[in-house]
This record gives structure tokens, sequence and C-alpha cells, in this order.
């Protein structure tokens, strides 16, 4: 065998070699067998881990609610204020401060000055109301497992009194999540579980108290009740949707001076009754689970019917209705909902709504909050279905035409926004606070921080005297965000 | 004159010497680098990072197994309990019932449970699960986002040719150790190399 011969041979040799070594890599199935599960449900089941429960036992008893409960004194001052926030969405329902105070336009690198807090809060969502130096909170004491109304000094956050009565409750994303309406002389809150409570706003002594689940029927919305009340001439406007569908409550006595009959069973939204005038006529609009109505709140015939309308029902409907004009009222939700703008006509004594337009979720609709109108258009920040607009600052106009978005590289969550000095703050999810300029030419930051440490900061924020009051789910803060 | 002698046998052995040695030292490297590559192999299996998936539905369609071996989890540490979860229920569900009108998933493969007011216990029936992802996109929208898609190893036939890899629009499949297998929400990964899982709240 000469050289060439052996060159073939051994050539021959690492071919073979080499093709069976293929032939193994990339010809034989890789076979992994991995038994691991990520949860044996039925070993679970046979543990005794889970309980099959098709939801028809019966739930958890509740237990009766003494609303009066328990009054605590503390050694907190009321502070002193010049204007105040007394209820949701302010003094005229528009989030929008109307103060003469001048907002600073740029913020050091940590945020405006931290005037007080944090003061710790039960897990929740119910945001503040300020009167007369006093910041009023609805929260949930989880030690004493109850509901507490307490009352706040404005001007170093200490607490001066707090009421509370016992109702063992779970958290479910939170519990209290309402903002409770102050006038000079009462104070009226409304708890996780719809229990309506009325103290003086001073003292915060007992006046009255109604279980709505017990008295009229109520059903406790899903994640806890989001309806704030509100108070008009003395009188408490509350929406129970059970065997009434609205209420008003004599706030001196208890005594119910006029209820609305709830003859189609519509259900509590986590909505609130805001007070408008449509063609001509004060009405106080609700929008419940199955649909959106309006109730006189003139002295004649306060508490009837005026109209109704299912077509905006919706399972989850947190927003509260907005005016637009003597005629119109928007209405969004989140969850899918979009948006409508509603017409009221008048027809003689008949009051009939119609529909002027839909909004699809992907063109303007907001799941939490309720919408600032300023200058003829909308703003809120969309939904996270809001497709490539997810999460965006919109202003859009009443004709529902888009007018700006604030851009893929600023997006928020399902916090606050509020307006004041024509600038509008956004709160996001994480705690983190956005000034804007408030614009129809665009979206324009002014300034950023990180002031809470979140998360979940949802509630609604109040401004009095260039200090904004917000929170996260579980702290309070006053910050001071005046021109210094 | 020409040279009459034969062969040098003295250079055809070393000829044939060195080269048996070349072919033994080729054989023992491939066999090397095969059994490195192999044991690599073996200890590596595709895995989808949720924080990546963008719910395309690709899982559903793509994968060589039907029904797909990718299949919603559920991560109970993340989840809200609600009796209203939108992974669940048809978006403006007539009744919050387990009534087929009113359920997303399309092959009824999310059991109901309630717990104790106000709280409802949803699992997932991995055997009806076709991973289509509509469950989890709702509750990623809407929710805490504790439903998401894994390659369920007990189902992957392990092809290492991954149809379903090939055609993710946001690179969401990875290689991961095969004894660590999931990328779970709840639990931060261990294995060095490997991204860790973002800490998720719990509600």
């Amino acid at each position: 065998m000469n050289n060439k011969q052996l060159s073939i041979v051994l050539v021959g040799i690492i071919g073979s070699i080499a093709v069976g070594f293929l032939t193994l890599l990339f010809q034989i199935p890789l076979k992994v067998t991995i038994k691991k599960r990520i949860t044996d449900y039925e070993a679970e089941i046979e543990a005794g881990n889970i309980v099959i429960d098709d939801g028809s036992k019966k739930k958890t008893s509740v237990e009766s609610v003494t609303i009066e409960g328990n009054f605590e004194k503390f050694d907190g001052q009321p502070g002193e204020t010049t204007s105040e926030w007394p209820r949701f969405r302010g003094a005229d329902f528009s989030n929008i401060a109307k103060e003469d105070v001048a907002l600073a336009e740029s913020w050091q690198s940590g945020g405006p000055p931290v005037l007080w807090g944090p003061v710790k809060l039960g897990e929740g969502h119910s945001g503040p109301a300020i009167w007369k130096g006093r910041v009023f909170i609805m929260d949930y004491d989880e030690e004493k497992q109850g509901d507490a109304l307490r009352c706040f000094s404005m001007s170093d956050g200490k607490e001066i009194w707090r009421r509370w009565y016992k109702n063992p409750i779970k958290r479910n994303h939170g519990v209290s999540r309402t903002i409770p309406a102050i006038t000079e002389k009462y104070t009226v809150s409304m708890g996780p579980q719809c229990h309506v409570m009325c103290v003086d706003t001073e003292t915060g002594e007992f006046l009255w108290g109604i279980d709505s689940i017990e008295e009229y029927g109520s059903v406790t919305p899903l994640w806890y009740t989001g309806q704030c009340p509100l108070i008009e001439d003395n009188i408490a406007v509350l929406a129970p949707c059970g065997s009434s569908l609205m209420i008003g409550v004599d706030c001196a006595t208890g005594d119910v001076m006029w209820q609305t009959p709830n003859v189609d069973k519509w259900k509590m939204s986590h909505s609130s009754i805001i007070p408008m005038t449509l063609q001509g006529k004060k009405m106080y609009v609700y929008c419940s689970m199955n649909g959106v109505f309006a109730v006189s709140a003139e002295l004649e015939d306060r508490g009837k019917l005026l109209w109704k309308s299912h077509l905006w029902a919706h399972s989850v409907t947190s927003p509260s209705p907005i005016q637009i004009d003597e005629e119109r009222l928007f209405l969004t939700v989140g969850y899918g909902g979009g948006s409508m703008m509603m017409k009221v006509t008048r027809q003689g004594e008949e009051f009939v709504p119609e529909v002027l337009f839909e909004l699809t979720k992907k063109v303007f609709s907001c799941e939490q909050q309720t919408p600032l109108f300023y200058q003829d258009h909308l703003f809120a920040v969309l939904p996270k279905d809001a497709a490539a607009l997810r999460g965006q600052f919109a202003c859009m106009d009443t004709d529902g035409e888009l007018v700006w978005t604030s851009g893929k590289t600023e997006r928020f969550g399902l916090g606050p926004f509020l307006m004041a000095d024509d600038k509008i703050f956004i709160l996001n999810d994480n705690g983190e606070l956005t000034l804007i300029k408030a614009s129809l030419d665009g979206y324009q930051r002014l300034a950023q921080a990180q002031v809470l440490e979140g998360h979940d900061a949802w509630a609604p924020m109040a401004l009095v005297d260039g200090k904004l009051l917000l929170r996260d789910s579980k702290q309070l803060i006053c910050l001071d965000v005046s021109r210094l | 004159m020409a040279d009459l002698k034969g062969p040098d046998k003295s250079n055809r052995f070393e000829f044939i010497k060195q080269g048996v040695s070349r072919v033994i030292a080729l054989g023992l490297g491939m066999l090397g680098g095969f059994t490195a590559f192999a044991s690599r192999r073996s200890n590596t299996v595709w895995q989808i990072d949720p924080s990546k998936c963008v719910q395309c539905e690709h899982c559903s369609t793509d994968c060589v197994v039907s029904p797909s071996a990718v299949k919603c989890v559920q991560s109970y540490p993340v989840c809200g309990y609600c009796q209203l979860c939108f992974g669940y229920f048809q978006p403006n569900a007539p009744e919050l019932t387990a009534a087929a009108e009113n359920q997303l998933c399309p092959t009824d493969a999310i059991e109901r449970i309630f717990v104790d007011d106000p709280y409802w216990e949803y699992n997932i029936e991995e055997d009806k699960c076709i991973g289509c992802a509509k469950c989890v996109q709702a509750c990623e929208m809407f929710g805490n986002a504790s439903f998401y898609l894994q390659v369920r190893h007990d189902v992957c036939v392990n092809c290492n040719n991954c149809s379903i890899a090939m055609q993710c629009p946001s690179d969401a499949w990875e290689r991961v150790p095969a004894d660590d297998p999931y990328i779970l929400k709840h639990i931060p990964r261990q294995t060095a190399g490997l991204r860790i899982a973002p800490p998720q709240f719990h509600v």
C-alpha cells in the first residue's frame, strides 16, 4: 500500500467517524423529559389545600354594624386654609383648583418640598377632603378591623380626631375608596360596605348612620364602594341603588326627605352623583351599573326621576359623568367600554336622553379617574387597552376628535390627575408625580419627581393654598407646590 | 540512473503512526466537542419569558403538538382573587357565573372556585388550555397579571426546532436550564446568567 492509498483509507476513516458524529448530532431527537408540574391540582385537592366550592354555599355572614362606633381624640390642632376642597373633585366637581395661587413650574430633583407626612393609612384608595384647616379621610384600621373617618390638621398632619366603627372585612385591592363630603356643620362618609355616617364637622360627634345594605338592600360593588357622598342644602344625596335609586337625607336629623324608587333594580357602581343643570333643570346624575339616570334636584319635585338610559351599562363604572354644556354630558369607563356623548332634550315636562356618539376604547376613555373638562376639551389618561395610545395622557375636543396625546415615551397608569394654575398634576401608580402645562397645543412636561413609594397611588388628590395632598395605597403626604 | 530501491519502510511506518495518531486525536476532539454540545443541549430547554410575551397567539397556532405545549399558568401569590376576574369573564359579561357566554376562555380551561367572601380562586385546567393567551392579555391589562404563558415540559417534545420560537415577535423565547425549566413570576430565578424575574406585588 503506498502513501496515496493510505491517505485514501485515512480520509475514509475520518469521514466515516465525522458522518457518524454528525448523524448523532443532528438526527437523533434529543429527548429531555421533565415531569415537573407547576401545580398539581389533584394532589392539592387531595391534600385539602384547594377546596372545590361552586360559590353557592352561604358566604361569610355579615355582622351587624353599629355605625356610631367609637370616638378618639388626639392632640392635633386645625390649621388655617383660605379655600376649601370639600368633597370629591372639589367644590364645583371640576377637579380644577380655582384659587389664585401661583404654582411652581419646576421642582428640585427630589420633587416639591414635603410639608408633612407620610401619614400611615390603612391600605386603600380614598382621597382627602379639606375644610378650614382640617383634612378628612375615610380609612380602614386594619388592627381594629374598623372603618375610620379620620380628621387631621392641615398644618402638620397630626390627627385631631377619629370616629370608627367595627366592620371586619378583607382587603380586596385595598379597602376604603371614597371621599367624605364636608360642610360647615356636617361631614358625611360612605364606608366600603355602604355604611353612611354623618358627624359634626368640627367635633366628630355622631349624628346619624345608614346601613345601606340592611335598610335599602344595596349590593356592595366589586372591590367595595367607590361612591362619594354629596351634601347640598344640608341634604345628603346618596344612591343606594337598592329599594331606592337615590335618596335625600336631612343632615341634621337623619330623616329621609325624598327617595326615588328603583323600579328597574339598577345596581350601585363606583361612580358618584354629580349635580348638573341640563335644559334649565337642576338634576342629580348618576351612572349605575345598569344605566345612567337623572333625578330632579329642584325643590318642587326633588327626587323625581327625570330621565334614564340603559344604553350606558357596564359591569364596572368608576368615572363620574361630566357636564359639557346645557344639554350634553360625557360618560366614560375602562375595561373596554369606551365613551359616550349624550344629549338631553326637553319635550314639555319630559326629558329625553339620546346618544350623540360613542367612542371605542382605542380613541378615548378612562378607567378609574373622571376626565378633566377645561376650555371645552377633555383630558384623561387613556386605558391599558387603548392599543398604541395605552397609558398616554390625551386631550380631546367635544366632537370626539383627539387633539394631542403625550406620546409613547410618556405613559401613565390608573392614578389621579388634577388641574390648577393652568397646570396639570398627574400621579402615576408608582408614586411618580408629573407636572404638565394645561394647554390645547400639546403635551409639555414641566417637572417630574418620585414623591411616594407607591404602589397603587390611585386616590384622587386635593389642593388648597398651593398645598397638594396625595397618597399611595398606604400613606398620605402634603407637598408645597406653590411658587416659592 | 533510476533509484531502484523500494519505498522507505521507516518513512511509511512514521506516516501510518502519525496518521493514526491524528485520526484518534481528531476523533477524541470531535467526541469531546459532541459530548460538550450534547451535554449543553440536553441541559437546556425552551421557555417563555413572561415579561417579554405580548400574547400574539402564535403559541396556540404554531406548536407541533396539538393542542399546544404552551399553557397558561396561574401565579397565586400575584393573583387578586377577584370576584370579577377579567381573565375569566368576557367584557361586560351578563352575569358573573360560569355559563359559557360569560367566559373569555374559548375552551373552558379556567376553573373558578369560591374561597371566602370576597375571594375567588382561578385554576388553569391544563388539559383544556390551548395557549391562546386571551386570559393572559386581559389579566395583564386589567388585573395583577397573574396569568402568563409557559412551555409545559410534560407536554413539549423538545424537538430542538421550536416552530413557535421562530415565530415569536417579541423574542420572548429563551433557553433555560432543564433542571429549572420554568420562569415563574413569583420566584426569582437562581440560575446564574439568566435574568432575575422582577419582584411582583401581592394584592
